[in-house]
């Protein structure tokens, strides 16, 4: 019996050693591969990624435009992450040719590259983008190349302005104080009024458009296909087959929302499905953004946004798409209205010092000149005494128009109880001594 | 055929009732049942705590993972206790005496089964009380998906006594009974650990020694996923927590043929072996 248990240890000690030292003896092996390049329509905006070659499905949002390249790059292997990685800057060679769509092994489609931009309506870091093809693509480039010449101009004036009002502010101070010293009395009002006005900086572009490029746009029905390149010379490229899923949302429209805590404001939560309650305790700040959300396969969404991550099949996840700009968020307590809360921005202010805290404030231009807001949402202020216990909200749209499945519930949990848990789990020991008890009884 | 797996209803009967009252009368299910509930107590404790923490929990059903976790404490009971029940008759002779009456193999199985099961009732019972007062005490939503989930244990907890039946089917000695279960739960246990191990590693970062062991843990890790009664104690609450009622019903399925299979070959073996094998 020692024998064996010290042989066991010995074996496991050994596989572990070999765990080990595999993994931190060897720098990762670097190898050229075959990869397709992507920028998929992931249901709100683009995401770029790449499918390396041990990755042999694509999945895609059905009926969208997703814009696909095959190129030569370095891929290795990050332990770390545990994910391949693409050295696009090191070695990024497209490899030319006509990509075949099959299905059930015939070809359906033969492809060419296509011109292509994405474009931001509300600037490159917003939360919506869409794509445009071919004359479209190049209008919308030349619309954001034309807004950017115009506000380099725009710049270029007030640069101007500014050298002049600087010009023009020696005057005025030289020249009150020639009146001064010549006995002139001036009121601060006065002073404010003759002064020269400082000219403001001008709007910055607010959308942006990426440069025209050059890939395989793939606009495909729900459906499994399959791809692969064929090169000019009519032979298809080694390790181009892949297989593509084209898949649509389950369901749609419905409102789901980011939730902040007011005492931690960058780990959001989300509530995307009625069902699901809030629990809070104590005071509670919570900032909320509510959006239209899309529900998608949890695997297929997943393998879109990265091919390699892994996701659940039977799972299914909510996306936010759209967010609502234009409702009121109805608060209330027991089916009685208690506010009707607006949209406002926020502006987060860190706060100087070692305990590296922050506070969120309602955002105002004239307090904070040249700073956009952190996030816009609707402010709302609930706590245990307030509400007994239990709260509503849904998003009101228009007058009286209730959003449907804009409704949660937020419930309050009596922390001030749980010692008495340990209390309750002792009833079946009670229930064991009244058996007892009564057995005893019957017995005598 | 017909005679092995005729129901034997009255022999059946008394069987039952004499042994569910004998274990209702013992103190093993209530401690077990306080067991289980503490184990409860601990994680909605810290559960709570983690609210007041992070401000905010968004969740349908907060008393899910706390039930499971008294499942898992509650079902090693019954499996010990099934694995017992008839090793200790046999080793103590009392199964020979029985055979000698009205009873055969497969009514004195599923006397047993259902005799473990009415004690799993027993348990559900305290399971409705005990979080109905939890829901009360911290306002912690006593939803429908709690009660698909004690629903769903029922078939779950069929599995383990059926595996304890068979267990103790195999074996003539109450100590090698336990040691047996002990043993091959903790073979699961270790698969399951050195598996989940393996493949969270990928391919470039093992040695073709360790990619050959991972290869063989995948298999062995797929039959025991059939095999293992906890398996399907995860797979079924895996599928509550996904909200699928594809799943929610396969998991009722699966448990149902599993236990059946299971006590079949229970009936089989105990017939091969006899009363004193």
């Amino acid at each position: 019996m020692k024998k064996s248990s010290l042989f066991f240890t010995l074996i496991l000690a050994l596989l572990l050693g070999l765990l080990v030292s595999r993994g931190l003896a060897q720098a990762p092996p670097i190898r050229e591969q075959l990869v397709y390049s992507l920028s998929v329509f992931d249901g709100k905006t683009y995401t770029k990624g790449f499918a390396p070659r041990g990755e042999d499905t694509i999945y895609l949002i059905a009926n969208e435009n997703n814009a696909v390249s095959i190129r030569y790059t370095l891929v290795y292997f990050w332990p770390i992450t545990a994910r391949y990685m693409a050295g696009f800057k090191t070695l990024n060679e497209e490899v030319e040719g006509t990509l075949e769509l099959l299905r059930d092994g015939k070809v359906i489609r033969s492809l060419e590259k296509e011109d292509n931009v994405v474009f931001y309506p509300e600037g490159y870091f917003a939360e919506n983008s869409k794509m445009y093809l071919h004359e479209e693509a190049h209008a919308f480039l030349q619309k954001y190349e034309y807004a950017t010449k115009e506000y380099y101009a725009r710049i270029d004036e007030y640069y101007e302005k500014t050298r002049e009002y600087r010009e023009a502010f020696e005057e005025f101070l030289e020249s009150i104080g020639e009146r001064r010293k010549a006995g002139e009395e001036l009121s601060r009002t006065q002073v404010e009024a003759q002064m020269p006005k400082q000219p403001s900086p001008p709007e910055g572009v607010r959308f942006y458009t990426t440069p025209v490029a050059k890939d395989y746009i793939l606009n495909l029905p729900q459906g499994t296909y399959q791809t692969r390149l064929r090169a000019r010379d009519g032979t298809i490229v080694q390790d181009s087959q892949k297989n593509l899923v084209a898949f649509v949302r389950r369901r749609g429209g419905t409102i789901g929302y980011e939730i902040t805590p007011g005492n931690r404001w960058t780990m959001k939560e989300s509530s995307n499905d009625p069902s699901k309650t809030i629990y809070a305790s104590g005071k509670n700040t919570l900032y909320l953004r509510p959006f239209l959300q899309d529900e998608y396969n949890d695997l297929y969404y997943k393998k879109l946004l990265d091919p390699q991550n892994v996701g659940t099949s039977e799972r299914w996840i909510w996306v936010h798409t759209t967010p609502i700009k234009n409702a009121l968020l109805d608060l209330l307590s027991k089916g009685k209205l208690l506010e009707r809360i607006e949209r406002a921005p926020y502006y987060v202010k860190q706060i100087p010092g070692p305990e590296l805290g922050y506070e969120i404030l309602e955002y105002k231009e004239e307090e904070f000149p040249e700073r956009s807001p952190s996030f816009e949402g609707h402010k709302l202020e609930v706590s245990s005494v307030s509400g007994r216990g239990k709260y509503d909200f849904r998003l009101e749209k228009g007058e009286g128009e209730v959003m449907d499945g804009s409704e949660r519930e937020i419930l309050f949990v009596r922390k001030e109880n749980t010692n008495l848990l340990h209390i309750i789990s002792i009833f079946p020991l009670i229930v064991g001594v009244v058996v007892f008890i009564q057995r005893k009884r019957r017995a005598s | 055929m017909r005679s092995r797996f005729s129901p034997a209803s009255h022999t059946a009967r008394v069987l039952v009732r004499r042994d569910f009252l004998s274990a209702l009368k013992g103190w093993g299910l209530y401690v077990a049942a306080f067991v289980s509930l503490l184990a409860s107590s601990f994680i909605l404790r810290s559960h709570l705590g983690a609210i007041k923490e992070n401000n905010i929990l968004i969740s349908s059903d907060p008393l899910n993972y706390p039930l499971f976790i008294s499942l898992v404490v509650i079902s090693f009971y019954l499996a010990i206790i099934s694995v017992i029940s008839i090793s200790r008759e046999k080793d103590q002779g009392t199964l020979e005496v029985l055979f000698y009456g009205p009873v055969n193999c497969s009514s004195y199985l599923a006397a047993k089964y259902i005799k473990d099961m009415l004690l799993y009732l027993v348990m559900v019972g305290f399971f409705f009380v005990y979080f109905g007062a939890v829901s009360g005490f911290t306002n912690l939503a006593f939803s429908w998906s709690l009660v698909k989930a004690i629903f769903l244990s029922i078939f779950l907890v069929s599995c383990i006594v059926s595996f304890g039946l068979f267990i103790s089917s195999l074996t003539s000695r109450m100590r090698t009974s336990i040691i047996w279960l002990v043993g091959i739960l903790l073979v699961f246990l270790a698969v399951q650990i050195f598996h989940t191990m393996l493949i969270s590693l990928e391919e470039e970062a093992l040695s073709s020694s360790l990619l050959y062991l991972r290869k063989t843990l995948e298999m062995v890790s797929h039959g025991i996923g059939w095999i293992s009664p906890f398996s399907y104690l995860n797979r079924g609450m895996q599928s509550i927590a996904i909200g699928s009622t594809l799943l929610y019903g396969m998991s009722i399925l699966y448990s149902l043929v599993y236990s059946f299979v299971l006590l079949v070959f229970s009936v089989l073996i105990l017939e091969a072996k006899g009363v004193r094998g």
